[in-house]
């Protein structure tokens, strides 16, 4: 891999992972929310761009929908699916507290991921969908990567861009009063229940089309690509970033995937020596974190960037 | 008599192991439109779990709570607050995350508050009337001169003011206070007496949680006296004053009221 292609792929998926990071900081930093099921909105999306523009089953497909519409349906479809799988979990668990809250959504995710297993009318089951269309990145004149890397940051600015437009309002000021003393916002007339659903849905509609994006870029949905690992990926990436800034979650989720890929693409002579690069990438990885959460370089960055 | 719009009725809080409100046969008192009404007591009489009952912070055990004659039991507290009920907390309750200026905007009735409008961006017209409201809210109070603050710059009494300035942004037509002048200077309550005695002259209803008689006595018309949860006694300040039952329970000597 050449240094420019490890720079597009860090950029393509660091800036789509980064649109989950967002998510999770406004969902946990603004609404104190713990989303321990991303993965399962982020799935919904995939799977609902997947299911709207592919084509039709035939031969040995055991899917029963394809609908063959254009990339553009299927985008905005992933959208809505998110919307609505965050509507259905949101509404009966927006109660819960912490601990209880990261319990079910999590719970949530594994009926999803075990649904989708298991029902194959939905995704053909553990094997996925693989007649995943996308638009043409020559339309635009550019190879595939460049176009996908290009897409990927246009979604993560458009999604900060939404999220500071949301809370920079009166919105923002009642869902941080929420957030700090919920009785004292009652005592206000504020309904808390009713604030963290609106944040947690509003939330949920970018991890949608970040998931439409993904399906995109692999032209491949299967439910061995969304496992709890990613939920917690995006959670890592989080707390390197810190969460009080959108800048911080950015930066974050970036230099993760840049590590990960930058070690990836490290060439091997030998099987031994991959294996041994395996077990110290993990080693180093630790090393890192624990450094990065200590001094915590990206969050001071991003403050005082904001400064 | 103008009309009760608040009557507590034979209410009952169970805490396990623990009577805190209702007494021997529940908790009964009714306020009148535009009363003002003091509630006393010695510490774990149960003055704040009355508020909190009447707010819906806690729901009584037994008995109900009645405002406007509406019944309370199945109404939340956010709804509570919406039917024109305002109050504070014994412990002042600030919202850290924001400014001064915002924690009084906050508490008004916004219809300018949703996402929606968030996005549109339709919201600041709104917001600069509203920050008006707000500034003459902490003029009352006496902060003006802290707009600008974080809250965790405020002393314990000036957050005492900043959550009586966020009701008054709402306009209540009940207001409990819980004590109102803990912590708050001689200058700030020469002010707050002056604030209550003009809310009480434009027609809000108060229910006022103090320890400091002097200070309640010479502003409340009626004087409910709690103790273990029951009512003690009832009536105006001065009747109350003299009640020898009252005296030796809370009040220790005359003198002191």
């Amino acid at each position: 891999m050449t240094f420019s292609s490890l720079i597009l792929t860090t950029l393509t998926f660091g800036a789509m992972f980064s649109v989950l990071t967002l998510s999770l900081n406004l969902q946990y930093a603004r609404g104190g929310m713990i989303n321990f099921g991303t993965v399962a909105y982020f799935a919904s999306g995939a799977y609902a761009y997947a299911i709207f523009t592919q084509d039709p089953p035939s031969g040995l497909d055991q899917y029963a929908f394809g609908l063959g519409l254009p990339w553009y349906v299927g985008f905005l479809a992933a959208g809505v699916a998110s919307l609505l799988f965050a509507l259905i979990t949101g509404w009966p668990t927006l109660r819960l507290r912490g601990e209880y809250l990261a319990l079910t959504t999590f719970a949530f995710a594994e009926v999803l991921h075990s649904f989708l297993l298991n029902e194959r009318r939905i995704g053909n089951g553990s094997v996925g969908l693989s007649n995943v269309e996308r638009p043409d990145p020559a339309l635009i004149g550019v190879n595939d990567m460049l176009a996908y890397a290009i897409a990927a940051v246009a979604l993560m600015l458009m999604t900060a861009f939404f999220f500071h437009r949301l809370l920079n309002s009166p919105f923002g000021r009642t869902v941080d009063a929420v957030h700090d003393d919920e009785t004292a916002a009652q005592a206000i007339g504020k309904d808390g229940a009713r604030i963290r659903l609106q944040v947690f849905v509003l939330s949920a509609i970018p991890i949608g089309f970040a998931g439409a994006l993904y399906a995109m870029i692999t032209t491949l949905v299967a439910p061995a690509m969304f496992t709890a690992e990613l939920t917690f990926f995006v959670w890592i990436a989080l707390a390197l970033g810190g969460q009080k800034t959108i800048l911080g979650a950015i930066l974050g989720t970036l230099a993760l995937v840049f590590f990960q890929e930058a070690v990836g693409a490290i060439p091997f002579e030998s099987v031994r020596a991959a294996q041994i690069a395996a077990s110290v990438e993990e080693v180093v990885t630790g090393i890192l974190f624990i450094i990065v959460l200590r001094w915590q370089p990206w969050e001071r960055f991003s403050r005082r960037t904001k400064a | 008599m103008s009309e009760i719009v608040l009557s507590v009725e034979k209410v009952v809080k169970q805490f396990t192991g623990l009577r805190a409100v209702g007494g021997a046969d529940g908790l009964s008192f009714s306020v009148r439109r535009g009363d003002f009404l003091g509630l006393i007591g010695p510490n774990g009489a149960g003055k704040s779990t009355t508020f909190n009952l009447i707010s819906g912070v806690l729901k009584p055990t037994e008995g109900k709570v009645s405002l406007n004659g509406t019944d309370l039991s199945g109404l939340r507290a956010q709804e509570i607050a919406g039917m024109g009920l305002g109050r504070t907390f014994q412990t002042p309750r600030a919202f850290p995350s924001l400014g001064v200026l915002d924690n009084i905007m906050v508490g008004a009735q916004n219809p300018n508050e949703g996402p929606i409008t968030a996005l549109l961006g339709s919201w600041r017209g709104g917001d600069a009337k509203l920050r008006e409201r707000a500034e003459s809210s902490l003029e009352r109070v006496g902060l003006i001169d802290r707009r600008h603050d974080l809250v965790a710059n405020l002393s314990g009494g000036e957050l005492r003011m900043l959550e009586v300035a966020r009701q008054l942004i709402r306009a209540p037509r009940i207001l409990l206070l819980d004590e109102p002048t803990a912590g708050v200077d001689p200058s700030l309550q020469v002010r707050l007496t002056g604030l209550l005695r003009d809310l009480h002259e434009a027609g809000t209803t108060l229910i006022v949680v103090e320890h400091n008689l002097t200070f309640l006595f010479d502003l409340a018309d009626r004087i409910v006296v709690l103790q273990n949860g029951g009512l003690l006694a009832e009536g105006e300040p001065e009747a109350v004053r003299r009640d020898p039952v009252v005296v030796s329970a809370y009040l220790g000597s005359e003198n002191e009221a």
